[in-house]
């Protein structure tokens, strides 16, 4: 194994982790919660009052369900894509709510709804969500990493092959 | 089978071939230009590895979204029971009466010896206390009307700052007071006018542009059934009341939950109740 390969199997090893981590606990919080994770979905004041409910009910074990795929390396491209396009529409929704003067909390980990003017944190919000952007991106065109089923099935059906 | 290092070299070209979703011909077509036999060999030997991988690849992106869409049902079914509104259909309360104390609404039936009497800590404002009356308000109003539950009211002011008018949980905290000591005795009108307040079209939003006048608060005492507090809301007569209470309610609020001032919050003997969707029926059901 070339050293090369040794860094990109690190990095990706941990930018699969770190992405499963992060999504298992923003998406056990907001379950654990769904009355507030309601509130935090109508505070940003985007979806008609029939899809927030929904919105709401889905949205946490969504990312609990691309938490699991990204903790087993399960078709990690496909997890990767989805996680950017969320996080993609994350930033969006912190975007708008900024551009509108809203003063909400993201609700990102649990809580959310209304917050002081002031105690508003969109700077950091939209920069921590770049970051798993990136590393999201990072597993699209990377997406082989070590301690994965993907890998594990990969070796399996070429020695079968 | 021990790959060696060519062959391994191009399985991963394939590799990624069948990931890319282009271009998948096009790598090994390029590789077969003019190379040497062995590079050929090792190509057929790719795409022999790419049919197997190309189905490995359709079974765990089948098996992925298996996964996604388990997990996502499962969730939906879990959080649909989470939220299920409880007693259903029960409506308004129909034998409560509520009196007074220090500022705190006290709801029973008359004649009752509840055996179950529960703090409820509120701020008007508050947007999870609109979730909680929407999900629990009936079931509390049966209970009530069963004269099986007592129901201490406190309504804090914390969120004033987060009102249009910067005082609107207090007025609505003195309005109730209003509604209590004026028509506390009528059936159902202290309860009414509580749910009232919370419902979708009453209530404020945080940070908006505008809430309720003590005038429009009057109004709807009047419409939930408590015409005579009208007088006592416009005025302003327990204003100094409810910023009173609501002091002194988190204080005892504090003490329950080690520091904690949340709402909407349950205390029950001295402890604040996870409010899981069967808190209620938990708690009416100890012996």
């Amino acid at each position: 194994m070339t050293r090369g390969r040794a860094v990109r199997d690190g990095l990706g090893l941990l930018a699969r982790l770190g992405l499963s981590a992060t999504f298992l606990v923003s998406g056990g919080l907001k379950a654990s919660d769904p009355r507030e994770t309601v509130v935090a979905v109508r505070a940003y004041g985007l979806l008609p009052e029939s899809l927030v409910t929904v919105v709401a009910a889905a949205l946490p074990y969504l990312e609990i369900a691309l938490g699991v795929l990204l903790l087993l390396g399960l078709a990690t491209r496909l997890a990767a894509v989805m996680t950017g396009v969320l996080f993609v529409v994350f930033i969006g929704g912190v975007i708008s709510a900024a551009a509108r003067g809203l003063s909400i909390d993201c609700g990102c980990f649990g809580g959310g709804g209304t917050v002081e003017a002031g105690q508003t944190g969109y700077a950091a919000e939209i920069v921590r969500d770049l970051g798993f952007l990136v590393l999201a991106a990072y597993l699209v065109f990377r997406p082989d990493t070590p301690l994965s089923l993907d890998r594990w099935a990969r070796s399996r059906s070429g020695s079968t092959a | 089978m021990r790959v060696d290092e060519r062959t391994r070299d191009v399985a991963q070209g394939g590799k990624r071939n069948t990931q890319g979703n282009s271009g998948g011909t096009n790598r090994p077509a390029s590789n077969q230009n003019g190379k040497s036999a062995g590079s050929r060999q090792s190509v057929a030997a790719a795409r022999q590895l790419s049919a197997g991988q190309n189905r490995t690849q359709l079974i765990i992106g089948g098996v992925a979204i298996v996964v996604i869409v388990a997990i996502i049902v499962v969730g939906l079914v879990l959080n649909k029971k989470e939220s299920a509104v409880q007693s259903e259909g029960y409506g308004a309360s129909t034998q409560s009466v509520a009196t007074t104390a220090n500022g705190i609404v006290t709801v029973s039936k008359p004649g009752s010896t509840p055996a179950v009497t529960i703090d409820l800590y509120e701020d008007a404002l508050c947007p999870v206390c609109a979730e909680f009356e929407r999900q629990f308000g009936q079931q509390i109003n049966k209970a009530v009307d069963e004269g099986t539950l007592a129901v201490n009211v406190h309504l804090l002011d914390f969120l004033n700052p987060q009102s249009f008018s910067r005082d609107y949980s207090t007025r609505a905290a003195a309005a109730s007071l209003c509604v209590a000591q004026e028509d506390g005795s009528t059936p159902g009108a202290y309860l009414g006018f509580h749910s009232a307040l919370f419902a979708s079209e009453t209530q404020p939003q945080e940070g908006s542009s505008g809430d309720l006048t003590d005038q429009q608060l009057a109004d709807l005492a009047s419409t939930s059934g408590a015409p005579a507090a009208a007088e006592c809301i416009t005025s302003g007569r327990n204003i100094a009341a409810a910023v009173a209470a609501s002091t002194t309610s988190q204080e005892t609020l504090k003490k329950a939950t080690g520091g904690q001032v949340r709402t909407p919050t349950v205390v029950h003997n001295g402890a604040p109740v996870q409010l899981s969707v069967d808190w209620l029926s938990k708690l009416l059901a100890q012996p």
